[in-house]
């Protein structure tokens, strides 16, 4: 995975402390977060050199603008030496500034263009490591001016040399975002089409297939993707490519695997009926994945960045699980790990990352909802008592956990007796003590399930001094739960004395 | 709070269960509505909000690994429930002690919380017992308030002398008041009945009871001074002390009142616990 090794080498970077990169970290997180709420998240990648170890932000600020000018002259006016003025362009417009001067300048993009698609291969190279360096620009009227290179682009993307065609594919990838007219021009000249082929053609070459999803998962996140460019896509053999790398490579890495994963989401969650996916396997597959990275993370296998792959295709599966009917749950799963994949997700990733831990239960819920297999299941694999000993964790998880247990109530009585021999009665007596409104309510929900399914279970729940919790909770301020505890003691009274009166009247 | 997306109702073939409770909806009065739902999440959706995060923090090159970040894992609160009380707790052995401490042992008929079922048994006996009265003019019927002690007496008076003497008891003791002082009492608990439980609960209506300076309306200000007391004298300091409540006391935050027929503790009329007070 060439993106997270080189990462690593953050940490011993010079004049940069650890303490410094976390708090990077936490700035970029933090201007993340307000974007994502803005609707404006946005990621670029910059790929590279070989010569450079990482990215190397401490650079001098020397005039940039002077090298640029003189730099296109040279270009436009020397016979020789083109590559090199070229290579030395490159580094300055990795310079926010140059690249505004750069654009500025009249004639630049063709000169540029014109060297791009010239005789020299490698001035070719050249020529698109600055437009990828351009493309990665911040500033969003940058990426409209190389808007002449692209048609190039999307013809070289068919070409035989690996790092020319990451490069232009990087290079798009950068462009999607930053205007409608960018999108649409490249729709137009049929990136869509060209990234399917690309992927088709060069499957064997990962470093390439990472790419083009990639620069498709760009293209996924625009705001009018559902209306303009989905559709499409999911017509193109794009998705059956996107599912055929969904297995990691062993040698390769993850890195394929998991833009291809994020690519499925951003379809998925954007359809409201993907009947068409799950008719090409999506869930099968997605399903089937996550069973055996559970069943490596249960193992103690966990490498780094696994997540990035399990958290795509968790929503694949908790959002394919709305369009395909209950009763084609099994041809469709029909491994049936997936109950104990999910628990083992969530138990190794509670602590770490509980939003994952979140989604996982999400899926859970999904599975459960309309099956009483999958129901059925999670008692006899016996993974109720953990979902039980996740009830105290708030932030999503323990409301989620109840749904589930509801779930399972709502099927059958005999369930319910499980559930009370799990001892989710006691479990249920804490629960309804808990500040979260909703928790109380879904406590009530359940114990209604479970009480009207059996005397056993109301008696039990009597026993376990539960009467006392329900008579607190008549009076609280809360309509949903003063109506439910008073209509649940009302009906237990008549159930508690009709089994008093009729089985153990003390003899006289 | 997840909104679900899209309600999915398919029904399997409907067991007994199902039925049993489609029947009882039917009633009408039944507020439960829970139904299992498929949830589905649009992209935008704040519950992946944590996902796409570290999703482009990889893509811009600040990953880090989860060995190295370790964000925190929420536990949830517990709350006191009884309509007034706003207490909140971080562990459920705090809500137990607040609730064993303050709403366990109250007396129906005057709402006085008391520490333990004995003093209860006793206070309910001595209060609101009238044939307690009227043996009372004929026999030792005023018990020790010490376990085991066993003792009795014809007043109040031997038997807090007999306190103060042999067991060392202050003469101010919180649970032993003399019936005398209730006359005022009668008028603070009629006005009282009107609070909220929690107001008019615990240690420090038992201790203003003294026949001293309360002006009639002055409810904020009687059990303001109560607490001020309470504060003082620790006799339940730990569970003042671990129970979220602030000593200043709070409006209630349900305008829900609980009628005066209505009591949480001993000798509840609702309770399975039957009338413990009365029958020994």
């Amino acid at each position: 995975m060439w993106r997270l090794n080189k990462v690593r080498h953050k940490a011993g970077r010079p004049g940069g402390s650890l303490e410094e990169l976390r708090l990077k970290r936490r700035e970029n997180e933090r201007a993340l977060r307000q974007a994502r709420r803005d609707r404006q998240l946005v990621s670029k990648r910059l790929l590279l050199n070989e010569d450079e170890e990482q990215l190397d932000v401490s650079m001098d600020t020397a005039p940039g603008g002077h090298d640029i000018v003189s730099l296109l002259h040279k270009l436009q006016h020397s016979g020789t030496d083109k590559e090199a003025h070229l290579k030395a362009l490159s580094k300055v417009l990795r310079d926010p500034s140059a690249q505004l001067t750069f654009i500025k300048h009249e004639n630049s993009m063709h000169l540029l263009v014109g060297l791009l698609t010239g005789s020299n291969a490698q001035c070719r190279l050249q020529a698109v490591r600055c437009l990828h360096e351009l493309s990665h620009s911040s500033h969003t009227n940058v990426a409209p001016a190389c808007l002449p290179a692209t048609p190039y682009l999307l013809t070289y993307l068919s070409g035989p040399s690996t790092k020319f065609t990451e490069l232009c594919l990087y290079t798009l990838g950068n462009m999607c975002p930053d205007s409608d007219v960018v999108r649409e021009k490249l729709l137009a000249q049929g990136i869509i089409p060209a990234l399917a082929s690309c992927i088709e053609n060069q499957r064997h070459n990962l470093a390439v297939v990472e790419a083009a999803a990639f620069t498709l998962s760009q293209l996924l996140q625009a705001r009018d993707a559902p209306e303009k460019i989905i559709p499409m896509v999911l017509k193109s053999t794009l998705p059956s490519h996107l599912l055929s790398v969904l297995t990691p490579d062993p040698q390769f890495g993850l890195a394929p695997a998991i833009e291809c994963a994020w690519c499925l989401h951003y379809l998925i969650c954007s359809t409201e009926d993907n009947k068409e996916l799950l008719a090409q396997g999506a869930l099968s597959q997605c399903s089937s994945l996550l069973v055996s990275l559970g069943g490596a993370v249960t193992e103690g296998n966990k490498e780094d960045g696994l997540e990035l792959l399990i958290w795509p295709l968790l929503r694949c599966v908790g959002n394919l699980l709305s369009s395909c009917p209950v009763e084609d749950l099994n041809a469709h799963l029909s491994d049936a790990h997936l109950p104990a994949s999910l628990c083992a997700l969530v138990q190794a990733y509670l602590h770490t990352l509980p939003a994952l831990a979140r989604e996982t239960v999400w899926v859970l819920n999904n599975l459960t909802a309309h099956s009483t297999e999958f129901c059925s299941a999670l008692l006899t694999l016996n993974l109720v008592p953990g979902l039980i000993q996740l009830l105290p964790f708030s932030q999503g998880i323990n409301t989620m956990i109840l749904r589930i247990l509801a779930n399972i109530a709502h099927k059958k009585k005999e369930f319910c007796v499980k559930l009370m021999q799990l001892s989710l009665l006691s479990a249920l007596c804490a629960t309804l003590k808990m500040a979260d409104q909703e928790m109380v309510i879904r406590s009530l929900d359940i114990l209604f399930m479970m009480t009207v399914s059996s005397p056993v279970v109301a008696e039990e729940f009597v026993r376990q001094g539960g009467l006392s919790l329900l008579e607190v909770l008549q009076y609280n301020g809360a309509a949903e739960m003063r109506q439910r505890s008073t209509y649940l003691l009302e009906k237990h009274l008549l159930s508690y004395q009709q089994h008093i009166t009729v089985d153990n009247m003390p003899d006289p | 709070m997840l909104q679900p997306e899209v309600v999915q109702l398919r029904t399997e073939g409907r067991d007994e269960q199902q039925e049993r409770r489609l029947s009882e909806s039917e009633e009408g009065n039944n507020p439960f509505s829970f139904t299992p739902q498929i949830i589905r999440l649009h992209k935008d959706h704040e519950l992946f909000e944590d996902g796409d995060i570290h999703r482009h923090m990889y893509l811009q090159d600040l990953y880090i690994s989860e060995a190295e970040d370790k964000p925190a894992l929420s536990v949830s609160e517990f709350a006191c429930h009884i309509s007034g009380c706003s207490a909140v707790f971080s562990a459920l052995e705090e809500y137990e002690h607040h609730y064993n401490a303050l709403h366990r042992h109250v007396c129906c008929s005057c709402r006085r919380s008391l520490p333990s079922a004995r003093l209860l048994d006793i206070h309910i006996q001595e209060w609101h017992d009238s044939l307690f009265t009227i043996l009372a003019q004929k026999q030792d019927m005023y018990q020790c308030l010490v376990e085991g002690c066993g003792q009795k007496f014809r007043t109040s008076k031997h038997r807090k002398d007999h306190l103060i003497r042999i067991h060392k008891y202050p003469p101010d003791f919180r649970f032993d008041k003399t019936k005398k002082e209730r006359g005022k009492e009668q008028k603070d608990a009629a006005m009282e009945m009107v609070d909220d439980v929690c107001e008019s609960e615990g240690v420090c209506e038992v201790m203003c009871n003294s026949p001293s300076d309360e002006p009639e309306g002055g409810e904020s200000m009687e059990t303001h001074e109560c607490e001020e007391k309470a504060s003082t004298e620790d006799v339940l300091a730990a569970a003042q002390d671990t129970e979220g409540t602030s000593t200043v006391p709070r409006k209630p935050q349900y305008s829900y009142r609980i009628p005066n027929t209505v009591c949480f503790g001993h000798g509840s009329v609702r309770g399975f616990g039957g009338r413990r007070g009365r029958r020994k």
